[in-house]
């Protein structure tokens, strides 16, 4: 950036060209509550006065100085980060994760399309790894087939169910892990995101959150004994922290030939941020925490980093596996 | 999570195999025939004791093999197995095998019992295809006595804690017999690993380390379920029996057998059966009832295919109020049929008729105010637009009436080229209304004036949502578009029939609801038009959707209300009605009135779809109710606008 801005100021860059370009704000609608632009930190002294200027309630528009043009960063895409790690303790990785995002620009207006999947496989000894291998394999190739291609075909007309394409997803990679691993059983949750709605399916114990501002909200609901427990009232969420059947699950995929899954979509918020869990981080770092990281201003890969990091810092009793999506504005 | 088990109690296979094999002999007196099962801590095997050289005395020994390293517990699980063999060798009872010996030998715990001849239940039930419910009755008696029998020990009562099919022999005289008598389970320590699937047949309060006797009742109750309906509930959602009504598997079971199980299966233990004794005697009157009860005709299982429906018959949940009490504020009568919705404003409500005419009445009393007349019947319902105050409608004359809603004169119309039989809808300081000339007309509000026309080339009936940025209507083609205010098409989606219902757009989510005549029920992203789920009825929808929390509720041509979860598409409940349905539901407050073809309005409580009250009119009811504070308007074929009163 310092180069760029060096290069700007140094050359003659055709000042004119910016001051005419037609990057105009308006004036809010409704004052005081107006969010202006970011502006990075260390750029507080200067630009803001000049970018004050802009509203002087005069209902006049000015073009904006160079300096705050380039600063000026909306994010209009989604960013994302994926990261897993065999954790302290195991001796594999039994996780799996798929993240696929395409964004288009075009005069077809094809929307943003992204595809998130996160598995924690159970079994003994490899049976695990496989049948979370299994699960995002057939999910991403069913919904890419199903939904993402089809896209591309331009046809609108007659499109399958977004819900119904997703389910019938997650209904395969079922059957598909009940045919090859009979004594394995993973948990699954894949997002598809279609510009800002988000539709969700789930099985098991991984997580979904969605984080906005300073909530974070559970969206998933754990498939597992003591959550159940909870939610019928017969025990508090305290008391299923050291409940010993606390990793004991009723559904999964794997185990039987059929399995019902959750299914929900969620219109999000802009500037959003949505994170995808296996055990291994939420079992070990506090909803505080997480969201304590997910709130700085870093990349959503570095944030998936450190979350890991302090998953093991607390032990990494198992293996940890986290997607976190950045919404745009 | 490397070392998990499908299910807990399988915990110990894998390892190299050290069970006794065939002809090994025990104590000099036991010789083995061979494994007949896994236990929860070792093997059971089948043996013949030696001691009867002349006949062939068979017995079965369980072994206890302490899984772990570690010394001081590897003997207090040894303690607690000989404490627990001592219990139950001082017990006597037809249903519970006779203990013979009792010995340790090579860091194992030896327990020799009665080899019962037989097969499980859980086996019976791989090997069956259909038990008989009489036989089942007649086991469910007998466990009950042997259970009571273990609950009134003194000084202590046994708690058998891990009754399930598995563990209940059915003997060669066809007699019950518990096996497996807990005793390996008090061993069973925290499994650390996630492992899938749970108990399935435990109580509740045994999660938090509580047993009882009411306990073994639960599990007995959870045991005769599943015997009914041959659903393990090791693969359900724990505590879920209540959402696998014994009906909707077999049709054949008595009401007073379905009964005594839900009893047994309360979620709290006060809820249940007090003792064994008293479930036992409920299971005797019911064995000894005349059988004419029992062969009563199965209810339609149809009417259960819905896992929360349990309605047993529209009857069963009407208040007292409904039976009669309901009756009308005011009726007023037009000349010819009303077949569209009623609207109000203030103390006035519209509604048009086949007689060519618009009726003003006062909405507390149902008197006249004005009537106006057009060149044609009205099928289309009307909209007021309290800001510039006027009534809209349009009629088979083909033309589009604005009027001034105070005195029933003329503000301006518009002409189109066929019949309009679609409601308008006003945003944005315009009108838009649909046309069977195939047009989406934008009108001005204040003068009538033409923005623009859309050219759908299909009769439009479907009432238009207006949202910040689109014109969202459905048309004859079964096409529903997404048009901008500037009227240029945005997206479309195809349904398979045509569709006549209006959209609802949830504008904070921004999804669109609408049924079509194929049947569906559809949510739309409202942006793009991409198909976010569907619902299937089994019948046309003509009526638009009404929203209550969280809940889209729809009314089909199949007779049924539906109430649809709106983020997931999956049914709520369901409400069985008369007459089919072709106009809309209307939520009010907490309630949703909507009325059928056989002439019924019902009231029925949204969250729950039970039916408060009903009112029969004399014709059918084709138009959707509309509701001021404290009154419901709906207009029946029967040319009679009726005003109920709506209790909060």
């Amino acid at each position: 950036m310092n180069i760029f801005r060096r290069l700007l100021n140094s050359s003659d860059a055709k000042p004119s060209d910016i001051s005419n370009s037609s990057v105009e704000i308006k004036q809010p609608a409704s004052k005081g509550s107006s969010q202006t632009p970011p502006v990075p930190a260390a750029e507080a002294t200067s630009p803001i006065t000049t970018h004050n200027d802009v509203y002087l309630g005069d209902g006049a528009t000015r073009p904006l100085n160079e300096e705050t043009l380039l600063n000026y960063i909306t994010p209009k895409h989604v960013s994302f980060g994926q990261g897993t790690d065999i954790g302290s303790v195991r001796t594999n990785n039994q996780d799996a994760a798929f993240s696929f995002y395409a964004t288009t620009r075009s005069a077809t207006e094809t929307p943003d399309f992204g595809l998130f999947v996160l598995a924690d496989g159970m079994g003994g000894h490899i049976d695990g790894e496989k049948a979370s291998a299994i699960a995002i394999r057939v999910v991403a190739q069913k919904v890419l087939a199903s939904l993402y291609t089809p896209m591309l075909d331009l046809s609108n007309d007659n499109q399958p169910s977004i819900t119904e394409s997703l389910q019938e997803a997650v209904e395969a990679a079922n059957a598909e892990v009940n045919k090859a691993i009979p004594d394995g059983g993973t948990t699954l949750t894949a997002v598809i995101l279609m510009n800002n709605l988000a539709y969700i399916a789930h099985v098991g114990d991984s997580r979904l959150y969605l984080i906005n501002g300073n909530n974070i909200d559970q969206i998933t609901r754990d498939h597992s004994l003591v959550q159940r427990l909870i939610e019928l009232d017969h025990i508090t969420p305290e008391e299923a922290e050291d409940h010993p059947q606390k990793h004991v699950l009723y559904r999964v995929l794997g185990p039987n030939e059929t399995v019902e899954v959750d299914m929900l979509t969620r219109r999000l918020p802009a500037r959003s941020k949505l994170l995808l869990c296996s055990d291994g981080l939420w079992g070990l770092v506090e909803n505080k925490d997480i969201l304590e990281i997910v709130s700085q201003s870093i990349p959503p890969q570095d944030a998936c980093q450190k979350l890991i990091n302090l998953a093991n810092k607390h032990g990494g009793l198992d293996n940890i596996t986290v997607i976190l999506i950045h919404l745009p504005d | 999570m490397p070392e998990t088990a499908k299910f807990s109690t399988l915990g110990n296979e894998g390892g190299q195999d050290n069970s006794l094999k065939a002809n090994f002999v025990l104590q000099n007196r036991y010789k083995i025939i061979g494994v007949i099962g896994a236990g929860g801590m070792g093997m059971v095997y089948q043996a013949r004791d030696l001691n009867f050289t002349d006949v062939k005395k068979l017995v079965a020994i369980k072994e206890m093999q302490p899984t772990t390293g570690e010394a001081g517990l590897r003997a207090t699980m040894l303690k607690t197995f000989r404490r627990e063999a001592n219990i139950l060798a001082a017990l006597s009872h037809p249903s519970i095998p006779k203990i013979f010996d009792f010995f340790d030998l090579n860091e194992r715990a030896y327990l020799v019992m009665e080899y019962i001849n037989g097969s499980d239940l859980e086996a019976l039930l791989t090997k069956t295809k259909d038990l008989p419910t009489e036989k089942i009755i007649d086991w469910a008696i007998e466990l009950c006595d042997v259970l009571d029998f273990l609950h009134n020990q003194k000084p202590d009562p046994i708690v058998f804690r891990d009754l399930k099919p598995s563990n209940v022999m059915v003997d060669s005289l066809g007699k019950v017999r518990l096996i497996d008598f807990g005793i390996a389970k008090t061993f069973v320590t925290g499994v650390k690993n996630t492992s899938i699937g749970t108990e399935g047949y435990s109580a509740p309060e045994q999660y938090k380390g509580d047993m009882t006797p009411q306990s073994d009742i639960y599990s007995l109750g959870a045991t005769l379920h599943q015997l009914l309906t041959r659903k393990d509930p090791r693969l359900e959602t724990p505590f879920s029996f209540n959402e696998r009504p014994i009906r909707k598997f077999n049709a054949n079971v008595p009401d007073g057998l379905i009964q005594i199980i839900d009893r047994a299966l309360g979620f709290n233990a006060q809820e249940r059966f007090q003792n064994c004794r008293e479930m036992r005697e409920a299971l005797e009157k019911l064995r000894d009832k005349p059988s004419s009860n029992q062969n009563q005709p199965p209810q339609s299982v149809q009417q259960y295919s819905s896992p929360v429906a349990k309605r047993e018959g529209t009857d069963i949940f009407i208040e007292d109020s409904a039976n009669g009490a309901i009756q009308p504020k005011w009726i007023f009568k037009a000349e010819d049929e009303l077949r569209s919705s009623p609207a109000v404003s203030g103390d006035l409500a519209f509604v048009g008729a086949y007689d060519t005419n618009m009726w003003a009445i006062k909405s507390d009393t149902g008197e006249l105010a004005w009537k106006f007349a057009t060149k044609g019947g009205i099928a289309s319902s009307p909209t007021v637009d309290e800001q510039n105050k006027l009534v809209l409608f349009g009629s088979e004359d083909f033309t589009f009436y604005a009027l001034d809603f105070r005195t029933g004169r003329s503000s301006w119309t518009h002409p189109t080229k066929d019949r309009i039989r679609g409601s308008a809808r006003v945003a944005h300081g315009h009108v838009f209304i649909g046309s069977d000339d195939g047009k989406m007309y934008a009108l001005n509000i204040t003068n009538g004036r033409l923005l623009w026309a859309y050219d759908a080339s299909n009769p439009i009936r479907s009432r238009a949502f207006v949202t910040n940025d689109l014109v969202i209507f459905g048309s004859e083609s079964g096409e529903i578009t997404g048009i901008t205010l500037s009227g240029n098409r945005k997206w479309s989606y195809r349904t398979r029939k045509s569709v006549m219902a209006a959209p609802l757009v949830d504008m904070k989510e921004g999804i669109c609801y609408v049924g079509s005549t194929d049947n569906f029920l559809y949510a739309l992203d409202a942006n793009t038009g991409f198909n976010s789920w569907r619902f299937r009825t089994n019948g046309s929808i003509y009526g638009s959707v009404a929203i209550y929390k969280d809940l889209v509720i729809v009314a089909s041509v199949d007779k049924y209300v539906y109430a649809v979860n709106a983020q997931s598409g999956k049914e709520r409940w369901r409400f069985l009605a008369e007459g089919a349905f072709v106009g809309a539901p209307l939520v009010h407050q907490d309630a949703i009135y909507v009325g059928d073809t056989d002439g019924y309005i019902y009231c029925i409580t949204a969250s729950t779809g039970k039916e408060r009250w009903r009112y029969k009119t004399r014709g059918s009811i084709t138009s959707t109710p509309c509701a001021t504070n404290d009154t419901i308007l709906i207009s029946s074929m029967d040319r009679t606008l009726y005003a109920f009163p709506h209790v909060g």
